[in-house]
């Protein structure tokens, strides 16, 4: 039966549950500004009531812990967009380093030199020059020097291409130990929500698990899969598996062929490469990783396809031009006095194989006396090998199909629509996570005009539940003094 | 519904874009030029690539061709002077075949004519800026010289009959030279030197062969014609030239106009852009300075 004595006991329990909720409330306010935390609002929950002699009498309220408020699906399409609009960023930040190589020539007789258009132009021009007077030394000496230009500015782009390549590939390989600990950290993690709380929201461990999440994400391309008690299984987006419940699979670099690859250890514990770059026993993920997002992803992108790109098309100029303008060359007749070299060339042998060309790509002539402007049995002053070299300007000399400007022209416009649609790409992207972000916030974010009112809430209950006490105090005074001529007080 | 409590936080993002237009548009009013970096338009980075090809390889077409003009004008002016050394000599000739003179008079016309002959000589062997250019191909050798060995002496060529061209950019080929041997010594009737030696050896006895004169003076006519004939090549090359750089020019000054207009900044539009930008700038920093300074939560209104 309900006495004096369960009703206050009732106030004090209710006196604990404000304090609790109070804390919780405290606890949103001073977290308001740390990152992944979510915001918990306390959980009441009325006591079971007790039935004595057929009568039931409440026992009050119980405040049982504190909920995070999170949206599990919100955060996967979060983290998604967050590893696309990553892999974005970095391959156009990139990619704008790339194109700062070729910028346009704008064309006014003092633009600065630099630019590989105006230079094959210039150089095929010199000779157009020589025909007039083919055995006119400064003329010569105007065509090895354009040609020297020539070559300069591609084997220089060439050579920052390589330079930025490698440089790429060191900052890609220092993501894999910021994924290993992550992907640690995030083992562990599921190892105490496994054991604290298999079946409900897990507060605070769940919070710092989707900061490790989120952040994971925008490194390497991830997919999650919620498993059984409250678990959680990692995978890059290529299927390789790094955090499977407490054990987490390490990344290791190795190099292949003059190039970081990417190995996912195959047990928990092992490393997966050995230095040397053989797989001990684990997977090379490189390809799947490339395509995959994060800022792993954008930066492979660019290493292994959009830098490759551009250097295949130099290489294919250099080597069209060189070849070209070598063979020509050495179909005529000098000027030179002295023995003529056997082959006489203008730029150095490029690699048969194409590749590397334009970084090799080089003037070996240096006496001008050696160009053979006149043709092949003519004497000195016969210009048609002069004639046939500036033609070869205007010939599909580069693959047997486009003549060195077109070449040059879709190349310089083809990475500019790269570049332009990763801009895109990543504008609409960053877009998206703007707007995920701002739901999620809405959602999770500790708003403190809600945690004021709260507060004013719980100081209220608190101080209408320490009233009633100390009304129900005075009536158990009153009791107390039933049937006494003295009072207590 | 439960508004983000961080949108402040976007607000500054949206401050960064607004402020990289605002560069953006500043660097293109600087430069003057529309497409800074590929990525801002790659079809008129690859377009201007063409253009600017074709606009030098005319810049440098024009400046060879005033080059090459001056050497055309030097072998004009020289088979001019051709012309009329022998328009002299055949009235030389002419005078001495009418019988009325006597020995001496021919061979003072022998004389006469054989200082002529020096004196085409001396013209077939024209230098233009140190090359021979009635030479063919061997530019460093003297073509013609003069044999006294024989009666009539014989004068020999020592160049070769290369033809030299100068490409056009449209393909056009212009002829810049006539060699030696076909200007002075054609075959038979056609041979400068061959009719003014055999008129030197036929006045220089005294004695008027007149019937052989006669004929070495017709084929001397007939020289003097097909020199004429040589001459109208070099013309021709001039004219061709002359046309050619005119059209040349004139496509350099339209191309230039394409290209200044696919690459520059159109100043007006992008002086009202960046205005714009500005002033959206500073009304969204005004925003924020705003929401920043008025109380932001309730706290600041509870009463303790």
């Amino acid at each position: 039966m309900a006495t004096i004595s369960s009703a206050m006991s009732i106030m004090t329990g209710a006196l604990d549950a404000d304090q609790q909720a109070l804390n919780v409330v405290a606890n949103n306010v001073a977290n308001a500004n740390t990152p992944g935390y979510t915001q918990e609002v306390p959980t009441w929950q009325q006591s079971e009531s007790v039935q004595i002699g057929g009568q039931t009498d409440g026992m009050g309220v119980t405040e049982t812990g504190a909920t995070s408020l999170r949206d599990r699906v919100l955060n996967e399409r979060l983290d998604q967009q967050q590893q696309l609009a990553s892999a974005s960023g970095t391959r156009l930040s990139s990619l704008q380093t790339v194109q700062a190589l070729f910028t346009p020539d704008s064309g006014t007789s003092s633009s600065t030199a630099g630019d590989i258009g105006s230079d094959l132009t210039s150089f095929f021009a010199s000779f157009s020059s020589l025909e007039a007077d083919p055995t006119n030394t400064s003329l010569r000496e105007s065509v090895l020097s354009s040609a020297k230009t020539l070559s300069a500015d591609i084997s220089g782009a060439a050579n920052s291409l390589n330079a930025q390549q490698l440089s790429i590939d060191q900052e890609a390989s220092g993501i894999t130990s910021q994924v290993n600990s992550l992907t640690t950290s995030i083992a562990q993690l599921n190892q105490q929500i496994e054991t604290t709380s298999p079946n409900a929201d897990a507060g605070t461990l769940e919070d710092q698990r989707q900061e490790d999440i989120s952040q994971l994400s925008k490194l390497v391309g991830i997919n999650q899969i919620t498993t059984e008690n409250n678990g959680l299984s990692i995978t890059t987006t290529s299927g390789a598996l790094l955090v499977a419940g407490a054990n987490n699979y390490q990344l290791s670099n190795g190099m292949v062929d003059g190039v970081t690859h990417f190995f996912v250890a195959s047990t928990a514990t092992a490393s997966g490469a050995t230095s040397d770059g053989s797989s001990a026993g684990g997977t090379d993920i490189t390809a799947g990783l490339t395509s995959g997002g994060g800022e792993l992803g954008g930066y492979l992108t660019v290493r292994d396809q959009d830098i490759p790109n551009v250097l295949t098309s130099l290489d294919q100029l250099a080597y069209g031009v060189s070849t070209a303008i070598n063979t020509a060359n050495n179909a005529g007749t000098t000027i030179s006095t002295g023995t003529v070299p056997t082959p006489n060339n203008i730029f150095s042998t490029p690699p048969t194989n194409v590749a590397g060309a334009a970084a090799a790509m080089s003037v070996v002539m240096t006496d001008p006396s050696l160009i053979a402007a006149a043709g092949a049995g003519d004497a000195t002053g016969d210009d048609s090998n002069a004639v046939v070299m500036a033609n070869l300007g205007n010939q599909a000399i580069i693959n047997s199909s486009e003549t060195p400007t077109n070449f040059y022209s879709t190349l310089v416009a083809t990475l500019g629509s790269t570049v332009s649609q990763a801009q895109t790409e990543n504008t609409a992207q960053s877009a998206s996570v703007t707007q995920l972000q701002t739901q999620s916030d809405a959602l999770s974010g500790v708003s403190l005009d809600d945690e004021a009112s709260d507060m004013s809430t719980m100081e209220r209950a608190y101080q209408s539940a320490s009233q009633a006490f100390t009304i129900l105090s005075n009536i158990m005074n009153s009791a107390l003094n039933l049937g006494e001529s003295t009072t207590v007080s | 519904m439960r508004v983000d409590p961080y949108y402040v936080a976007n607000l500054a993002n949206s401050l960064d874009q607004t402020q990289s237009a605002s560069q953006q548009l500043t660097s293109e009013l600087s430069s003057g030029v529309r497409v800074n970096s590929l990525s801002d338009d790659p079809v008129a980075a690859g377009q201007n690539v063409v253009l600017l090809n074709q606009i030098q390889q005319d810049d440098s077409f024009t400046q060879s061709s005033s080059l090459v003009s001056g050497q055309l004008q030097v072998a004009d002016s020289a088979l001019g002077s051709v012309v009329t050394q022998l328009t002299s000599a055949i009235s030389l000739a002419t005078s001495a075949n009418n019988g009325t003179m006597n020995s001496s008079d021919v061979k003072s016309i022998a004389n006469q004519i054989s200082g002529i002959l020096d004196e085409v000589q001396t013209l077939g062997n024209s230098v233009y800026q140190g090359q021979y250019i009635f030479s063919g191909a061997q530019t460093s050798q003297t073509p013609f010289s003069t044999s006294t060995a024989t009666t009539p002496a014989v004068t020999s060529y020592n160049g070769d009959s290369d033809v030299n061209y100068l490409e056009t950019p449209t393909g056009q080929n212009i002829q810049l030279n006539v060699p030696g041997n076909q200007i002075f010594l054609g075959s038979g009737s056609n041979s400068v030197f061959g009719a003014l030696n055999s008129l030197v050896a036929d006045y220089s006895s005294g004695t008027v062969d007149t019937a052989k004169a006669v004929s070495d003076t017709e084929a001397l006519g007939t020289a003097l014609n097909y020199v004429s004939q040589q001459r109208v090549t070099i013309d021709n090359s001039i004219t061709q030239l002359t046309a050619a750089t005119d059209s040349i020019t004139s496509e350099q000054t339209q191309l230039t106009t394409a290209q200044t207009n696919l690459m520059q900044a159109d100043v007006g539009q992008v002086s009202t852009s960046l205005s714009l930008s500005e002033t959206q700038q500073t009304a969204l920093e005004d925003v924020i300075a705003q929401l920043n300074s008025t109380s932001n939560s309730l706290f600041s209104k509870l009463q303790p």
